[in-house]
């Protein structure tokens, strides 16, 4: 260890750096080590000094520099070893002998060594700022220092604030200015402060003439691009000016150095992809550079690292140009296989173009496609939709269809059709929320786009081979791909293609996701039966709860898209049982992904908003909310209107559609009604109009709400809403009134209701037939003939109970089965659960006390006639005078209405005997009869 | 009776110590028509009422009873009937009236009352007096001729049951309670002086039918029967209320089993691994684990109660219809005569 630190102190050399970098990645040194070190380096620094200042005869200002120049160096060699407190020190230090400098000097000029010096102090600072984790491992001495050095050097670099930020553009000047200055301090400099770069610098002396050299030419082009690179760039066009020079090694060498530096701190994430970039233009055979290019689209990925955030918008690009370049390759070297498999040899990109075998480079095609996507989705996701961005970016949706296009016929070629069918699920989830009219206009986009895209890529080429000054690509790849989309004429068309192919090789997901593509896909062209017949076969309806939720929302997309369908279809009740399980809980917005809903009773937590976030679709996908409810509550007003009537009875007993009841009530509520504003207000509206029979109205209504414009044909649709408003205002009207009338004309009828005397006559038959209306035709007069059946209220109570006794004993019987399973109640533990007792006990209570009242009636009649009022004997007397007839009822009645005590037994008995004489009759019933009995007795 | 009116106060408090079974109540006639009359003018609000009298042997007698003003949901109304209570007990006694908490009486519609309330306020007494006994009075019944009156206790076993709030299925079986026997009833004996016997007789008509009889002929009996009939929905709808809690729980139970037995399967292939590691086997059981926590079984008490009340109005239906068949016969009769 300590002598680490003594070389450190001494040398400037490539090991020293390399060192720092394993002080980089390795664990941070422990306390003790850290206290240790401080005082190791102190020292090392100091025989450092004496070292450098020995029989050097310098002049005071000299020595000034000198002294300021080493502490520089000692805090270097603190930074190296994380340790803040000797940082700190010297930081006072610096200050100190700065103004000692200035002093001598007598400039009020600061020296560039100082702000230099301070420019890597704050890059440090910051960089140990932002790594928290090694912040949290720090002795509490050295993260108090770190802390004290945070504010020391944000009030001392705001005096110095011009200087630096100038420093920061322009590194260079200063360093020649430096140089002219100080030549020592600079090198020392140069090699300290771009550590990192150390490690590409394979020939280091020619180093700074090459840097002179190069700095002078870019001061005179002065091209922007050259601008735009880092040092280190420029520093390895040098490496590679010569052409003749490269070969293969050098460059797979350098390759491997830059990858290996991936993901590495301190390495410029687009600094990689510029360097791998680079790189790909030296490589030496096809298969190497489709290697790198591989690592530039892992590395382009890279650029951005959060998960919400998108990738910039040019890198993307770049990285489809880029993987379009892959398969450039890949198509002319049918050769070369790309694999993520296996691990490729060492040396295989080293067998040239004209290798004959096979030659295996590592990547996946697939995944990078669908990174892709992913991106291009969540830059979709993220920009504002009502921005020009916005259009901006979906016009480059047809890029990616190209791509993926591509991938998909290469992956077919190469017989990879499981890859093929996911690229095709890509393909086919960018196109199936598509109506012809936004297909044909992105085909169109996409037909005139490539033609400009050409010129301008063509142009981008020209202007890359203009900016590289360096060599040409070794490997030239001429663009056998085609750039241009080709889509059939009809979006459906190119749906079955796609679907096809991934029905025949995809995987579960897959074909799932493709098969909810194709039902919304179908429900947009109204083909509604399709659709459902996809839907109904597929029987996703099923499974869909144990599938991925991004999956979950396109099953609600295409069930509401099937609603909407359904509805264009005139098909009311399909349409509404497609949307009302979207709207039952009110929480579309969320099913649909199309905004966060506040749910007000718990709150999300940070964590599960984000993740909502994530999921959202993007603007364009959106299904209008709007029209849905409309749809939704229309279906459910054509179906309920005329349900309510015919239960006016009893309101609650059967209800299609709960959220528009609870709407209903909520409306009936107001004391005031205004005019109606929102789409439920429309709909309530004319609900009101329509179950007093007033069609006309009611069509009014709904006519004003201005969804209706999103609906393609319109008039159509509006049409036959009419058609079926006045149907079921026939229906309501019948349902309400039919107990006032002994009879009704056809004609009156269908005058009133404005349809044709053979509709009136269809829809009155209907409903005789589903015995909805207890009517008959009277032919000759044209006429219905009311047949009043009306069920008395107690009848209808009596229905009523039924009912209920039914659901009741259907409960108990699963109860029981449940219990029972298929063993039988003798192979039950011992520990018996109570649901068996419990429904032994109300099964028994149910059809035993019946019984036994039927059977003991009779006799506890008398008894009871005995101890009730007979008992009492002068009273009662004057009652028994009455007559038998009057004390036996009393008896009777007393008897069967009291259950006493006393009569415990009496039950039982009969209980027994009747169970008994039921005898075999149900093996279970009697089984639970014993058990009871025996709990009981 | 005689017997009852024979034995001195110093026989019964001897006797008292073996605190027979309670089998009659005897009630004043003056009591009953009290009762009537209170219940029968505020009907068909609910109203209740004190009784008083003596704890005799086997035999409670009730001898007196006033009314405790209709109760409103207060605090301070509620203290004030309190008040009212000592008040008129006071009063009462300084009249030399019986001013011996015996129970208490209260009106009912259609024999509703078997609720939690009423459990409780029996509890409430119970505390402070041995024997009690709640005198139940329907005035919808009574207006079809007959003296609807009974008189109710808690059985024994069901109190137990209730001090230890433990309506458990397991606690249930072990008592042998099934719903019958939460409440038991009480033969009521009225009972009058002699005098009064004879002056009754006196004052009776020579007619031989009464307001009674012609009562008890009417013919309609829909409207109870309507009613009864929604009572009994209303108690279905109720059960199965109780039976989906019942159903939860029993997901909930199954689900917790899975759990466990998925939790011990880990724990033994740890243990397994654990030994062949040769390391300590972990302990199966886990109180601190979620998992084994019981899930709270819900209580049968509002089941057993439903299920009282479901009898009830079944009988009553069941009384009432076989009333009306023979009424409709004897009406056939009558006009075939004609």
């Amino acid at each position: 260890m300590a002598s680490r630190f003594w070389t450190q102190g001494e040398s400037d050399t490539e090991e020293e750096s390399s060192d720092y970098d394993e002080q980089e990645e390795g664990p941070l040194e422990t306390t003790a080590v850290a206290g240790g070190s401080k005082y190791l380096q102190t020292e090392a620094s100091d025989s450092d000094d004496s070292d450098g200042q020995k029989r050097v005869v310098r002049s005071a200002k000299d020595k000034r520099f000198e002294e300021m120049a080493s502490t520089v160096e000692q805090m270097k060699n603190a930074m190296k070893i994380n340790d803040w407190v000797s940082l700190q020190e010297n930081f006072d230090k610096i200050n100190k002998q700065l103004e000692k400098v200035m002093r001598v000097t007598e400039s009020d000029r600061v020296p560039n060594l100082y702000i230099k010096s301070l420019v890597m102090l704050e890059d440090f600072l910051n960089q140990a700022l932002a790594n928290k984790e090694a912040k949290k491992k720090m002795s509490s001495s050295n993260a108090k220092a770190l802390n004290s050095m945070k504010q020391k050097l944000k009030k001392n670099n705001k005096q110095y604030e011009d200087l630096i930020n100038k420093y920061r553009e322009k590194p260079d000047l200063f360093e020649e200015k430096d140089e002219d200055e100080q030549e020592e301090d600079e090198e020392d400099d140069e090699g300290g402060s771009d550590l990192d770069d150390e490690d590409l610098l394979n020939r280091e002396s020619e180093e700074s003439e090459d840097e002179e050299e190069m700095e002078k030419e870019a001061a005179e082009s002065g091209s922007g691009w050259e601008k735009m690179l880092s040092k280190k760039d420029k520093l390895m066009d040098k490496q590679f000016k010569d052409p003749s020079q490269i070969t293969w090694e050098t460059v797979n060498k350098k390759f491997k150095e830059i990858v290996a530096a991936r993901g590495r701190k301190g390495t410029g994430r687009i600094e990689l992809v510029e360097q791998l970039t680079f790189l790909t233009r030296v490589a030496k055979t096809p298969a190497q550079k489709l290697e790198i290019l591989f690592s530039v689209v892992s590395a382009q990925f890279d650029v951005n690292p959060s998960l919400s955030g998108h990738m910039p918008i040019n890198v993307w690009k770049q990285c489809v140009h880029n993987m379009l370049a892959i398969l450039d390759i890949l198509t002319k070297y049918p050769n070369i296989v790309v694999d993520d498999m296996v691990e490729p040899d060492e040396n295989e990109t080293q067998k040239g173009a004209d290798f004959d075998g096979t030659i295996r480079i590592w990547g996946n095609l697939v995944a990078f496609l669908e990174r892709i996507d992913v991106e291009f989705f969540k830059s979709l996701q993220i920009i504002d939709p009502h921005t020009r961005e916005y259009v901006e970016r979906l016009r480059d949706e047809p890029m990616f269809l190209v791509l993926a296009q591509n991938v998909q016929e290469y992956l077919e070629g190469v017989g990879n059709y499981k890859g093929a069918s996911k690229v095709a699920l890509k393909r086919v989830e960018l196109i199936y929320y598509k109506p012809q009219e936004v297909y044909d206009a992105m085909r169109k986009l996409a037909e005139q786009s490539a033609g400009g895209e050409r010129e301008t890529e063509s142009g981008d080429e020209t202007k890359v081979v203009e900016e590289s000054r360096g060599p040409p690509a070794f490997v030239v790849t001429p663009e056998l791909v085609p750039r241009k989309p080709t889509f059939p004429e009809n979006g459906r068309a190119l749906m079955d293609i796609l679907v096809s192919l991934i029905y025949k090789y995809g995987d579960e997901r897959t074909k799932a996701r493709a098969m909810l593509c194709d039902i919304y896909n179908h429900a947009i062209f109204d083909e509604f039966s399709i659709s459902r017949d996809l839907l109904l076969m597929s029987h996703l309806q099923d499974s869909i709860q144990h599938m991925d939720i991004s999956t979950q929302i396109l099953f609600n997309r295409a069930m509401a898209q099937l609603g909407l369908c359904a509805f264009r279809m005139g098909l009311t009740a399909e349409g509404h049982s497609c949307l009302a399980e979207l709207y039952s809980a009110g929480r579309v917005k969320e099913l649909l992904a199309q905004g966060v809903s506040q749910s007000r009773y718990h709150e999300k937590s940070p964590e599960q908003e984000r993740l909502e976030r994530r999921r959202q679709m993007p603007y364009h996908m959106h299904i209008n909310l709007e029209l849905l409810e409309a749809v939704h509550l229309i279906c459910a007003m054509l179906l309920e209107v005329p349900n309510m009537a015919a239960n006016s009875h009893d309101a609650k007993r059967k209800v299609i559609s709960k959220t528009f009841r609870r709407l209903l009530e909520v409306s009936e509520r107001q004391t005031f009604t205004g005019p109606p504003e929102t789409v439920r207000d429309h709909v309530m509206a004319a609900t009101r109009a329509l179950r007093q029979g007033d069609f006309g109205r009611a069509f009014e209504v709904i006519k004003s709400l201005d969804v209706w414009r999103l609906l393609r044909d319109k008039d159509n649709v509006l049409e036959m809403l009419k058609a079926k408003i006045k149907e079921e205002a026939l229906r309501t009207y019948l349902f309400t009134y039919s107990s006032s009338y002994n009879s009704l004309s056809l004609d009156h009828l269908a005058k009133l209701f404005d349809l044709s005397d053979s509709q009136t006559h269809s829809i009155v038959s209907k409903m005789i037939i589903n015995e909805e209306l207890h009517a008959s035709w009277d032919q000759p007069t044209g006429c219905i003939v009311f047949h009043a059946v009306e069920h008395s209220r107690l009848q209808a109570l009596a229905f009523q109970l039924t009912e209920k006794l039914t659901i009741l004993a259907e409960t108990n019987e699963r109860a029981i089965e449940s219990r029972i399973g298929g063993g039988g109640l003798d192979g039950l533990p011992l520990r018996r659960k109570d649901g068996q007792d419990y429904a032994a006990a109300a099964a028994s209570g149910a059809g035993g006390r019946w019984q036994d009242f039927s059977f003991s009636q009779g006799r506890l009649g008398s008894s009871g006639g005995r101890t009730g009022y007979g008992g009492g004997r002068s009273s009662a007397s004057g009652q028994a005078s009455g007559g038998n007839f009057s004390r036996d009822r009393t008896g009777q009645l007393r008897s069967g209405g009291y259950q006493n005590s006393r009569y415990q037994d009496g039950p039982g008995r009969m209980f027994q005997s009747g169970s008994s004489v039921r005898g075999n009759q149900m093996d279970t019933s009697t089984r639970m009869v014993n058990l009871n009995r025996g709990v009981r007795a | 009776m005689a017997n009852t009116t024979a034995r001195s106060f110093l026989q019964v408090a001897a006797t008292e110590e073996a605190a027979p079974p309670l089998r009659v109540v005897q009630i004043e006639g003056l009591v009953i028509l009290k009762i009537i009359k209170h219940c029968q003018e505020f009907s068909p609000a609910l109203v209740t009422g004190q009784l008083l009298g003596l704890d005799v042997g086997s035999v409670l007698e009730v001898t007196n009873c006033f009314p405790f003003p209709i109760r409103e949901e207060d605090e301070e109304v509620e203290a004030e009937g309190a008040n009212y209570q000592l008040e008129m007990m006071r009063c009462l006694r300084e009249v030399n009236v019986d001013n011996n908490t015996v129970g208490w009486y209260q009106s009912t519609l259609f024999g509703s009352f078997q609720t939690v309330e009423l459990i409780e306020t029996f509890m409430n007494y119970q505390e402070n007096i041995r024997r009690c006994v709640c005198i139940v009075y329907d005035p919808s019944r009574s207006n079809q001729g007959v003296l609807a009156l009974k008189a109710l206790k808690l059985s024994d076993s069901f109190m137990d049951l209730y001090k230890n709030n433990n309506f458990t299925g397991e606690k249930l079986r072990e008592k042998n309670l099934s719903w019958v026997d939460i409440f038991e009833e009480i033969p009521i004996k009225v009972s009058n002086s002699a005098l009064i016997s004879a002056f009754m007789t006196e004052l009776e008509t020579d007619t031989p039918v009464r307001q009674c009889d012609y009562e008890r002929l009417q013919l309609s009996t829909n409207p109870f029967l309507e009613r009864n009939v929604e009572f009994l929905i209303e108690c279905m709808d109720d059960l199965s209320m109780e039976q989906q809690k019942f159903q939860f729980y029993y997901r909930n139970l199954s689900r917790q089993q899975a759990q466990q037995q998925a939790w011990l399967q880990k724990r033994r292939t740890e243990n397994m691994a654990r030994k062949a590691a040769g390391e300590e086997p972990l302990p199966e059981e886990d109180p601190s684990n979620p998992v084994f926590k019981p899930i709270p079984e819900p209580s049968r008490l509002d089941s057993f109660l439903i299920t009282n009340q479901i009898s009830n109005y079944c009988n009553q239906i069941n009384g009432v219809a076989g009333q009306s068949f023979s009424r409709l016969y004897l009406m056939k009769a009558l006009h075939d005569e004609k």
